[in-house]
């Protein structure tokens, strides 16, 4: 086939549309760009504190928040009766908006709270003349009686459930009344405003975990004019006294938050050994917070967040697998940066508040009824292999339900049995269950929440391990609502379970097997044992200290032995930060932008 | 024409009423429990319970159902489960960022692949067909995710050429959309101009061009003037069809480009099981295709005169 010469028109269009396409893609960009991602730039000497959202919060109401996105925007927001002690461990409450921790009756019932009179809402509009107004002991019972309104917290009321005299009545009869409950009228006998920053908090019973719940960002405090200025857009136009304001409120896109000139708080001045050769006592008595403003791009996909990261335009990020792989390793001397990235960048590691483990269903007739078929499992899992191969060493394992961190945990307990990987004894415990090396034994099928490529890698990895002593594993792999219905109504037979820490007691990790807690309850195993159940009731509000650790033992000793659950490990978290970062220490109750300090000269070199 | 196309419309009542029932069912049967996902795990009977009666889920299907028809009929989906945000708001807010990430490549894209088509089918046979032909099948063998990871990390983190990621709307926000348009059109041009060339391949081999040849009409006017308005039908019906979607975005490019647009919101939707939002969003993309079909019926007539809408 022979061809005419190219049509000229045709040609002309071609020619202009590559360019065209040309012109867009050869020009040279700015390398930061964005609200979200603006590194410090030369001659502006604010300080910009660039983060990064993983996934998107949904509400901002301080009640109704309950994913951990919302909460790390509404502790910034909002501030609270009581917090934590940023450096110190194991973590201590610390007054935030009281001016002193409060004074307790002799007969431990009622707490008396005595708040700073410094302390103003910022400015908005919900306000006379748009000016911010002192915040007060109304504010406080205000907020407290939103926290118990059934109609507004469906989540977390577990936090003080049952213990403010009065409270639990008083959520029945917002349930009653409804989307109308009248605050004026349906009171909390248990708090009680004693003058304008005073108020008065009065138990059921004497309970030394009565406070902990006042540094939950839930109990955030909130100016009703506000909640009814703004009514059902409240939770997305944030109104509060903590270290920062609102700037700019994007859901999906960036949120700007800009440093709250009026805050009271100030950098502590102790922390633990160690913290003051780590630099993390510079700021010592410095008012908070320590920046200007904190930006926070929703970026929901690793390699973007990596690359930015690189770039110098986000200043902490943690590792995804990929990258751990990529970047880093753990030797026993623990993480460290591969020597590409050792002199740009520090890692930083810490111990989370969380504990994972097998869950077996007591009330399952073949592993329910079988304990040394659920201590065969046990030795037969190789969960440090697990954390070592598909967690990039990232994890400890784990012998008791309590976290490294939490007073009571096993770094207390002296002599404590534990379940290492031992295929002789797990062949013998086989033997004692009636399954001689898996015979006769039928496949047993684990619960898992989703589908995706990490959990069948890692149902994939404990099927090979128990396959070795003749146990056969199956996955059932479902969506996340249906294996909620399938665990709370006790129809499975394994699962793997978390918790993360409500508050740093081992309380709340103990009643994930007491009896009544039976599921749809934190007590996903079912398991029910009276002796266990009455060693965590009187373990339950004891201060810490050797005895409340002696009764901790015994209960290890009894779920060692009876193994409703197997504890497997615990998470430690692993971060990047840039060199111009300061005062970064990991703090798993508070979120800690307000404590973070950026050298500015620095960035600005750096990302040059 | 004005008869047809208002039969056409009362058309799209049963077609929407089907759609509707159809998400309906699905999401009461395969979707997410919106209220045990917000809940989360150890939720008791009471919360589950209350919260149900909060969002509407405790009302008897059919119930549930007719308020869904409503919805449609005033355009009013409510609020998400997830946020609590108006569902109008949450469309104007990422209806035209998905539109911005779209809409500019879709026409840049239309008149590029069609013109490069038409000028590889015009050369049929050539080094420059069979080049084409390996590039195209080799680009096609690459998946979507490839060339937007490649393309950050090479032309955005390696060159600098591009910001890796971000939005701002208005001009400033453009820097942040070359990168996504260039890989849009760079996926796009493979299997686009395959099926461009085979169209006018099917033309060029027509009688009528040889008779046009035969008469001595110059080779820009048979192929602007003949070829090209003949395999309009096809073009047309192939673009058309790809127009209610641009609304949604593309999902990957707006998870990796921080793109907040509708169509990262439609999947976090069925994550969640948000079902306000999937009801206003598929009955959203309903109503569009429908329309754009009857658009597309009534421009067939406008390119070729044989066609008639009767």
């Amino acid at each position: 086939m022979t061809h005419a010469p190219l049509p000229r028109a045709l040609l002309a269009l071609t020619v202009i549309l590559t360019l065209a396409l040309g012109a867009c893609g050869g020009s040279k960009s700015s390398s930061g760009g964005g609200e979200g991602d603006t590194p410090a730039a030369a001659g502006n000497q604010k300080k910009v504190l660039n983060l990064v959202r993983g996934s998107a919060h949904k509400n901002l109401d301080p009640v109704k928040q309950f994913d951990q996105a919302s909460a790390d925007i509404v502790s910034n927001l909002y501030d609270t009766v009581l917090s934590y002690h940023y450096l110190k461990r194991p973590y201590q409450l610390v007054p935030s908006l009281a001016e002193n921790m409060p004074t307790a009756s002799e007969d431990g019932l009622t707490y008396t709270f005595r708040l700073r009179k410094d302390v103003k809402f910022v400015d908005d509009e919900c306000f006379p003349g748009g000016k911010g107004r002192t915040l007060n002991a109304d504010d406080v019972i205000y907020s407290i009686k939103r926290f118990a309104d059934a109609n507004l917290n469906a989540q977390s009321y577990m936090l003080m459930a049952g213990f403010v005299e009065g409270m639990d009545a008083f959520r029945e009869e917002t349930k009653k009344a409804g989307k109308d409950a009248d605050y004026g009228t349906l009171e909390i006998s248990g708090l009680q405003k004693v003058d304008d920053f005073t108020f008065t908090m009065k138990l059921t019973q004497p309970n030394p975990l009565a406070l902990l719940p006042l540094a939950a960002s839930q109990l955030s405090i909130v100016p009703r004019e506000a909640v009814e200025h703004y009514k059902a857009d409240f939770e997305r136009k944030p109104v509060g006294s903590g270290p920062f304001k609102v700037q700019k409120l994007s859901r999906r896109g960036v949120i700007i938050l800009e440093r709250n000139p009026g805050y009271h708080g100030v950098y502590p001045s102790e922390g633990d050994p160690g913290d003051k050769e780590a630099g993390l006592l510079a700021s010592a008595g410095q008012k908070l917070p320590l920046v200007d403003e904190v930006h926070l791009p929703l970026i929901e996909e690793a390699q973007p967040r990596m690359l930015k990261f690189k770039r110098g335009q986000i200043d902490l990020l943690g590792f995804d697998k990929n990258n751990f792989r990529q970047m880093a390793f753990k030797d026993d001397k623990g993480f460290h940066l591969k020597p590409e990235w050792a002199d740009k960048f520090e890692i930083l590691s810490g111990e989370s508040l969380s504990t994972e483990y097998f869950v077996y269903n007591m009330d399952d007739p073949l592993v329910g009824k079988n304990k040394a078929l659920r201590q065969a499992i046990a030795y037969a899992l190789d969960i440090p292999g697990f954390i070592k191969d598909m967690r990039n060493g990232r994890g400890v394992k784990m012998h008791t339900l309590v976290p490294l961190p939490i007073a009571g945990s096993e770094r207390e307990l002296k002599d404590l049995q534990r379940y290492d990987r031992d295929l002789a004894k797990a062949k013998e415990k086989l033997v004692e269950a009636g399954f001689p090396g898996g015979k006769g034994l039928p496949p047993l099928t684990v619960e898992y929440r989703n589908s995706s490529t990490d959990t069948r890698q890692e149902f994939e990895y404990h099927r090979a391990k128990l396959a070795e002593v003749g146990i056969t594993l199956k996955a059932n792999f479902q969506t996340f609502s249906a294996f909620l219905q399938r665990v709370d109504s006790g129809n499975f037979q394994m699962t793997i379970s978390g918790w993360a820490a409500d508050y740093p007691d081992a309380e709340n990790f103990y009643q994930l097997t007491y009896g009544p807690n039976k599921r749809p309850g934190p007590n996903a195993s079912g398991y029910q044992n009276p002796e266990y159940d009455k060693l965590y009731e009187r373990s339950r509000f004891m201060p810490n200290g050797p005895e409340r650790y002696a009764i901790f033992k015994q209960m290890a000793d009894i779920l060692y032995e009876d193994v409703p659950v197997f504890v497997t490990w615990t998470y430690i978290p692993v971060s990047m930060r840039q060199k111009w970062v300061k005062n970064r220490k990991l703090n798993s109750m508070i979120t800690g932008h307000r404590f973070i300090d950026i050298d500015v000269a620095a960035k600005t070199k750096g990302v040059q | 024409m004005l008869a047809y196309t208002i039969r056409r419309l009362l058309y799209m009542f049963p077609v929407l009423l089907g759609v509707a029932a159809l998400v309906f069912s699905l999401f009461n049967t395969v979707g997410e429990d919106p209220v045990r996902v917000a809940l989360g795990q150890h939720a008791t009977p009471e919360s589950i319970a209350d919260l149900e009666a909060q969002w509407g889920l405790d009302q008897p299907l059919y119930k549930q159902f007719l308020d869904f028809l409503v919805q449609i009929a005033t355009f009013d989906y409510g609020r998400s489960y997830d946020t609590g945000e108006k569902l109008s708001d949450m469309f104007a807010a990422g209806a035209p960022v998905s539109l911005s990430l779209t809409l500019p490549p879709f026409v840049i894209g239309l008149i590029l692949n069609v013109s490069l088509g038409l000028l590889i089918a015009y050369y049929r046979g050539s080094w420059l067909d069979r080049f084409s032909t390996a590039l195209f099948i080799g680009a096609m063998s690459i998946s979507y995710l490839a060339y937007i990871i490649g393309f950050q990390y090479v032309l955005a983190y390696r060159m600098d050429w591009f910001p890796i990621s971000g939005y701002e709307p208005g001009i400033e926000g453009l820097q942040f959309l070359l990168l996504p348009w260039i890989i849009y059109l760079v996926v796009s041009v493979g299997p686009d101009v395959r099926m461009y060339r085979t169209v006018f391949l099917d033309e060029t081999g027509a009688d009528y061009v040889r008779t046009a040849r035969a008469k001595g009409v110059s080779e820009n006017r048979m192929l602007f003037g003949h070829v090209l308005k003949n395999a309009m039908i096809p073009i047309v019906t192939y673009s058309m069809v790809a127009v209610p979607f641009l609304i949604l975005g593309a999902f990957l490019m707006e998870r990796f480009f921080s793109l907040p647009g509708i169509g990262d919101l439609m999947i976090t939707a069925i994550n969640n099981g948000d079902f306000p939002v999937l009801k206003g969003l598929t009955m959203l993309i309903a109503m569009g295709y429908s329309l754009i079909v009857l658009l597309t019926d009534i421009v067939y007539a406008w390119v070729d005169p044989r066609v008639s809408l009767s």
